[in-house]
């Protein structure tokens, strides 16, 4: 049964992975690694790490992929390839850290990896992979990465609300001079049950038709 | 098996029933919930509502389900599709999969074996519930973008944006739940409530959850997925037949759900307040009378509230229903460390 399901996600997985850089069309790249991502996520799930599998689902196929699929629909819709086409060097250059990366990987399997296909694996630990067990971890062991990488995303996320509001037609400013904001403009107090557009990209401006 | 846990002592004989009973009964109860419906938006708008096919009008649904499903199957010639096709069927399967983990009862002896009247408790929870949640929304998405039409783009797009930004205060709404109970197993959670069902500690989650659920559900006032006026009927637009029915049931199954959901970690699950006891086989019927009450909200805000404007929309989700989540979490988190310590 598990090595069934097993094979199904794993074929699920490459096909996915090589659907992505095949297919010409943005939005069935972004959907093949949609199919990607799920069938990783059931791969999760054979190795009892139910909690991976659900993050897994919900913060990349559902969230992250989302978004892609949102623009992707947008700028993409056709089946024109993306760019124009990348120069002799750019081809050479990325043919040959493919190369370095298989070699890489090669030496990881061949090094380590076929020692372990003889053996059962790790013994399972009740408990493993639940919730609360990664919780424990990330609040003990793994304190300092979670925090950092939790500090990251908050810089990025202050970052592109930042950027967005730099961007033109959104603030009050004399032409050609780009209007200067600060943090403490988001917290700028507003008439409370009006909306801005702002969200839109736009600005209506409250009390005119 | 794969997943065989503490929690998996059922044999698989009962699992099988038991996905077919969930099937069943959540593809049974959706007419009369669909029906029940129009005659309480009937009431609300001071009309009868359906009442000619059957006593009371009660066979509207089936009349209507063979009317859908004799109509010609058409599509547009701009569609594409494999995905055309697969987008309802996406819809409705994840539906009744989220559906599964609604617990209508503890584990109990049938017929000599011990069986919880729950379609899986898994680990994870509520983040089952999440996690088909954001594959259904493939099936939105690609319903609107397969269709080639302009109408079920724009709507799809609405989707996409209303359903991530209102997902996170449902989750974060939840996990002041999670943490005065101690446990993301839904069973123990309704366990959990027995001195105190969670909305009273709870008030502020609970009011997130429900405002969030109608937005993940499409449901008046967050309706702008679908919105008639605007959209003719946003991602479903050129749907039509069964296809249509399959994203209409969908929907219906989600606000189910959602009921089940907020019934089982707000509102007590099978427990019934007083100290009342009833015998086990009540439970389901507990469960089920508490859903439909939740369903009759659903129902009353939608015949009550018009729909927002987009940026209201967005506004609102971000701006307010956002930080009370985070509000109502960390708040919670201390209260529980204090009480603990």
């Amino acid at each position: 049964m598990s090595t069934v399901i097993f094979f199904i996600a794993a074929i699920g997985a490459i096909t996915g992975a090589i659907g992505v850089i095949v297919l010409a069309n943005p939005f069935y790249s972004v959907l093949a690694l949609v199919g990607h991502l799920i069938s990783l996520a059931a791969l999760f799930l054979l190795l009892r790490a139910e909690f991976v599998a659900a993050a897994q689902v919900i913060v990349y196929a559902g969230a992250v992929m989302v978004l892609y699929v949102f623009v992707v629909s947008y700028v993409g819709n056709d089946a024109s390839p993306v760019g124009q086409g990348p120069s002799r060097a750019a081809t050479l250059g990325a043919f040959a850290c493919g190369i370095a990366l298989v070699v890489e990987l090669f030496i990881a399997v061949l090094g380590s990896g076929l020692q372990a296909i003889g053996t059962d694996g790790a013994p399972y630990a009740v408990g493993f992979g639940t919730p609360e067990a990664i919780g424990k971890l990330l609040l003990t062991r793994f304190l300092a990465p979670f925090e950092i990488a939790s500090y990251l995303l908050l810089v990025a996320a202050v970052g592109a609300v930042t950027l967005a509001r730099r961007r033109h037609g959104l603030d009050e400013g004399v032409e050609g001079d780009p209007p200067t904001v600060s943090v403490m403009d988001l917290l700028r107090p507003r008439p409370v049950g009006t909306g801005t557009m702002a969200e839109a990209g736009g600005r209506v401006e409250v009390g005119e038709p | 098996m794969i997943l065989a846990l503490d929690s998996y002592f059922e044999p698989w004989w009962i699992q099988i029933i038991k996905s077919l009973l969930i099937f069943g009964v959540a593809l049974g109860i959706l007419p009369l919930i669909i029906v029940y419906e129009r005659k309480l938006l009937g009431r609300f708008q001071g009309r009868y509502g359906p009442n000619r096919v059957g006593p009371f009008g009660l066979l509207q649904p089936l009349a209507e389900i063979v009317k859908f499903a004799t109509k010609e199957d058409s599509r547009p010639v701009t569609s594409i599709g494999p995905l055309y096709l697969a987008a309802p069927v996406i819809s409705i399967l994840t539906a009744v999969a989220a559906f599964a983990l609604v617990p209508f009862g503890d584990v109990t002896n049938v017929f000599g074996t011990r069986v919880g009247l729950y379609g899986i408790d898994p680990s994870i929870g509520p983040l089952y519930v999440f996690a088909f949640g954001a594959i259904a929304f493939y099936g939105l998405m690609l319903g609107g973008w397969a269709s080639g039409s302009k109408y079920s783009f724009l709507g799809a797009m609405r989707a996409a944006a209303q359903l991530i930004s209102y997902e996170v205060s449902q989750g974060l709404a939840l996990v002041g739940v999670i943490i005065t109970a101690g446990s993301l197993s839904l069973t123990a959670i309704v366990h959990a409530q027995g001195g105190m069902w969670y909305f009273i500690p709870q008030c502020v989650g609970f009011l997130v959850f429900t405002i969030a659920s109608f937005a993940e559900t499409n449901r008046s006032p967050f309706d702008l997925i679908e919105a008639d006026a605007e959209l003719v009927a946003g991602y479903f637009t050129e749907y039509g037949g069964t296809r249509m029915v399959a994203f209409l049931f969908a929907e219906y199954l989600n606000m189910m759900v959602v009921s089940g959901i907020a019934v089982t970690l707000f509102l007590g699950g099978w427990l019934l307040p007083f100290g009342i006891h009833p015998p086990t086989w009540v439970d389901p019927f507990v469960v089920l009378a508490k859903m439909m009450v939740f369903i009759s909200f659903f129902i009353w805000i939608r015949a009550t509230l018009p729909r927002l404007r987009y940026d209201q929309l967005m506004s609102f989700g971000w701006k307010i229903l956002l930080p009370l989540a985070m509000a109502n979490t960390l708040v919670t988190a201390i209260i529980v460390v204090a009480v603990h310590k």
